[in-house]
């Protein structure tokens, strides 16, 4: 058995206003835009990879793990593992047992419930960046997120008391491989004979494994989008006296498999040391798992990012971003990322772990690293930078213009001509501080291939 | 102990096509437009000529990549024809392989051309170049309007500029080489415009507008190379001799390390410096004429720096003086520049030496200056953080 050692997040910064989904689209759809406030919005160069690499980064916080499991029921390859990737982004030993775990958003707590119960360090990164029909009340329901969590041996947020997992053909949405949305069945059957039907019953078999009665639960941590549902699980699992925790459906919508871990990051204020929480999720049967916090749970900041995501209006920037939007690119926006993966795998360590090298003879740091050079790793992924020159190009072709890039001083030697990227990449200027987050690089618009690489981004001193 | 190249080679004649949107003819032509021009002028054969230097960057849209696309289209008389690519410097390092060749006592005669044919990849600007399998990977998709407004912001920042005046600048570096071109006939832009068109034009990259950088352009220009007697034996009294051909390439430093401010060019630099001590030029202010790579107009006033033709950080403030004007002190763009003569890449610094050649044996026409003795020639290819820069100086 394990322990919940640390748990990360990461937030897109846009968030979506419902009230512009409902502007664009309601004259199509009457139901465009369901709901009140906003849903988060991954910006073009974020997806499930990069998602879960910003959780994980803070999940990890300098530890390492012996295992990484990517669970997403949006993983932007097929082939080949994206977890891989994410582990080499993180510089995780080549001895790390990595597999992606998919097909349900509940392929997070199945791979939590596992890592527990197996009791070595084990990395879970969870991250989804759905895609629905245009004007439906998924698209409004769901947002973009990312959340992992740290398990292991050792003393963490939480202690793990027992858990419970239960299967069910149960097909209220269902995609065909290769299907861009998804086909839900009616909400009031999902409600009843899905959620109401199976999530109770794995709470009680998990209580039971815990030996916890069902009345000495303080909090239910429950991904639900169908309003009112959690709490009728609460009542009829008679988890009496618990608190149930925010569902986020106003900020940042159904994150899909990052949902639960980021619900409980953003509870984690209001959980003291002692108390049990039941982190439950739903998707073809249920799994519950019982945890009674630590004492590192005060230290916890909670879901920061909440409150500072960047408002947009512009429901058309989630068709574009989504690659949804046949836009006009111009003949710059018309090239084919032909990858040399014999070139790509060569620099595997420089291009997803961002490592540069120091010169043994000369202590010039240099990125990419020299491969015939006697060095040392330079790892810069946590290093940041100073801007040292920098333009806002509307020529480039770019998903968000203008295109942003320019030198970056990176702190402790050397220097790159780096993207910027994000909402307000424009106005960085030298002499700007800036951090380096691991987003998408190219999309070949042809084959879908997409190449990852670091970008700056402005380093408020927050690390949102 | 090298002596260098001065002196040892002479232009026998050259040739440059008509530049501009040449929807009327290919690669091929636009070679032996040139071409024809060269012979014409030498009064020789081709026959006589002994091997061939062929610049284009963008051969694989012209004419193919190798030398034999120039061989054919020119029907060289069974000769070694030498393909050279070295981004907008390639035009030069075609000429440099000639005058080396002739140097060297291999040849007689040599040909440097350098042609491009932009107008048919169907982009406005420069195409979207490859890179190698590597760097796609980690650069960002940039524009050479995107590398150069970096120069122009960290000249403005590093000495302490104020944006209105440095847009006034590169808007008074336009306008004067829109002016000069009006009086060339194979000039790309022949319209003239006022310094409050440029301030008035769409930004492409701030701080950059559309009147801040060159056009490109269908083109081809080349030169005849030979030595100094048979210069004189074919009836040439006083030939231009070359007085220096330097080209120096990126390390890799300003891009890597972070000793280099981006408000000037390294390479600019150390080439004008090692073409100053091979052509004995104490004080580059005496040579009669320049034409640089004004690529963009910020490119112009931080090379008139680079060069010494202006101290660090005032040749903005020259510009405006009119020290660069066609009637001011050191007369810079007279044939229009890449600003308005045109940029066919490959071609670019042939069709420099050309005018340095035109106006040293005053045949320059409406545009003739008093009575030049020296020319200068720069050419930067790629972004100031790295690239090829060559500096030529041609002279009687």
């Amino acid at each position: 058995m394990a322990n919940i050692i640390r748990i990360g997040s990461c937030l897109p910064r846009l968030r979506l206003e419902r009230r512009a989904m409902a502007q664009a689209m309601g004259w199509l759809v009457p139901g465009a835009g369901a709901g009140r406030g906003t849903r988060t919005l991954a910006f073009w160069d974020e997806d499930s990879v990069t998602l879960a690499v910003a959780a994980a980064q803070e999940a990890l916080g300098g530890d390492s793990a012996d295992s990484l499991t990517f669970a997403t029921t949006t993983p932007p390859f097929a082939e080949p593992q994206n977890a891989a990737l994410i582990r080499a982004a993180l510089r995780l030993p080549a001895l790390c047992r990595t597999q992606d775990a998919t097909g349900t958003p509940r392929a997070t707590l199945l791979a939590l419930q596992a890592a527990l119960e197996g009791g070595e360090p084990a990395l879970i990164a969870a991250a989804d960046r759905p895609v629905a029909q245009a004007g439906s009340t998924a698209e409004s329901r769901m947002g973009d997120g990312g959340a992992a969590v740290l398990t292991g041996p050792g003393a963490g947020l939480f202690a793990y008391l027992g858990g419970a997992s239960l299967s069910a053909p149960f097909l209220h949405r269902t995609r065909a491989s290769g299907a861009e949305t998804a086909l839900d069945w009616e909400e009031r059957w999902q409600r009843e004979a899905g959620y109401q039907a199976q999530v109770p019953p794995a709470i009680a078999a998990a209580l039971d494994r815990a030996g916890v009665a069902a009345g000495a639960v303080d909090h239910l941590i429950l991904p639900c989008p169908i309003p009112g549902t959690a709490a009728a699980i609460a009542r009829l699992s008679g988890l009496t006296k618990a608190t149930l925790a925010g569902d986020l459906a106003e900020t940042t919508g159904d994150t899909g498999a990052a949902h639960p871990l980021l619900m409980l990051a953003a509870a984690m204020p209001r959980i003291a040391p002692g108390q049990i929480v039941v982190l439950a999720q739903f998707g073809q049967g249920a799994t519950a798992l019982v945890l009674k916090a630590g004492a590192g749970v005060v230290d916890h900041p909670g879901l920061p990012a909440l409150d500072h995501g960047i408002p947009e209006s512009n429901y058309l920037k989630l068709l574009a971003f989504q690659e949804r939007l046949d836009w006009d690119r111009g003949l710059r926006g018309r090239f084919i990322v032909q990858e040399a993966q014999s070139t790509a795998y060569r620099n595997a360590e420089a291009l997803l772990g961002f490592v540069a090298r120091r010169e043994a003879e000369t202590g010039l740091i240099r990125f990419p690293p020299r491969l015939d050079l006697p060095g040392e790793d330079w790892p810069l992924a946590d290093r940041g930078g100073t801007v040292a020159t920098a333009t806002a190009d509307r020529l480039a072709h770019s998903r968000h213009p203008p295109n942003c890039y320019g030198l970056v001083d990176l702190r402790g030697g050397g220097r790159l001509m780096m993207d910027f990227t994000d909402p307000g990449a424009a106005d960085l200027a030298p002499g700007d501080p800036v951090r380096f987050v691991f987003r998408v690089k190219d999309i070949d618009e042809t084959s879908g291939y997409r190449r990852y690489f670091w970008k700056a981004v402005r380093d408020t001193g927050r690390g949102l | 102990m090298a002596s260098g190249i001065m002196d040892k080679v002479a232009i026998l004649s050259m040739g440059c096509s008509r530049f501009g949107e040449r929807w009327d003819i290919g690669q091929e032509e636009l070679m032996r437009e040139a071409y024809a021009e060269a012979l014409t002028r030498a009064g020789i054969e081709a026959s006589a000529i002994g091997a061939a230097w062929y610049s284009s960057h963008y051969d694989d849209i012209g004419a193919g990549k190798s030398g034999v696309p120039m061989a054919m289209a020119l029907g060289l008389p069974d000769i070694g024809v030498t393909r050279v690519e070295n981004f907008c410097a390639g035009g030069t390092e075609a000429f440099r392989g000639a005058v080396f060749a002739v140097a060297s006592g291999s040849v007689d005669i040599a040909l440097a051309m350098g042609v491009e044919k932009l107008k048919d990849t169907g982009f406005a600007g420069l195409p979207t170049a490859t890179r190698g399998t590597l760097a796609p990977m980690y650069l960002p998709t940039h524009t050479n309007p995107g590398n150069f407004a970096q120069l122009a912001r960290a000249y403005e920042a590093v000495h302490g500029i104020a944006r209105q005046d440095l847009k006034r600048a590169m808007a008074h570096t336009s306008m004067k080489s829109h002016a000069n071109a009006v009086r060339n006939d194979k000039a790309h832009l022949r319209k003239p415009i006022t310094i409050e068109q440029a301030l008035q034009a769409p930004l492409v990259a701030d701080p950059l507008g559309l009147f801040d950088c060159c056009p490109v352009s269908d083109g081809a220009a080349c030169a005849l190379v030979t030595t100094p007697e048979i210069a004189r034996a074919l009836g040439q009294a006083e030939p231009v001799l070359v007085k220096a051909v330097q080209i120096v390439a990126s390390t890799g430093w300003e891009a890597q390390q972070q000793g280099w401010n981006g408000a000037y060019v390294h390479t600019t630099r150390q080439a004008a410096k090692a073409a100053y001590a091979e052509a004995g030029i104490a004080d580059p202010r005496q040579i009669s004429l320049t034409e640089l790579h004004d690529c963009f107009s910020i490119t112009e006033l931080v090379t008139l720096e680079d060069l010494g033709l202006a101290e660090p950080g005032t040749g903005w403030r020259a510009m405006l003086d009119g020290r660069f004007d066609a009637d001011g002190a050191q007369p810079c763009q007279i044939d229009g520049g890449l600003k308005c003569f045109g940029h066919p890449v490959g071609a670019s610094g042939l069709r420099m030496l050309y005018e340095g050649w035109l106006q040293l044996t005053g045949q320059a026409g409406a545009r003739q200056l008093g009575a030049p003795h020296s020319a200068l020639t720069h050419n930067l290819g790629g972004a100031p953080a790295q690239n090829v820069c060559s500096v030529t100086i041609l002279g009687l």
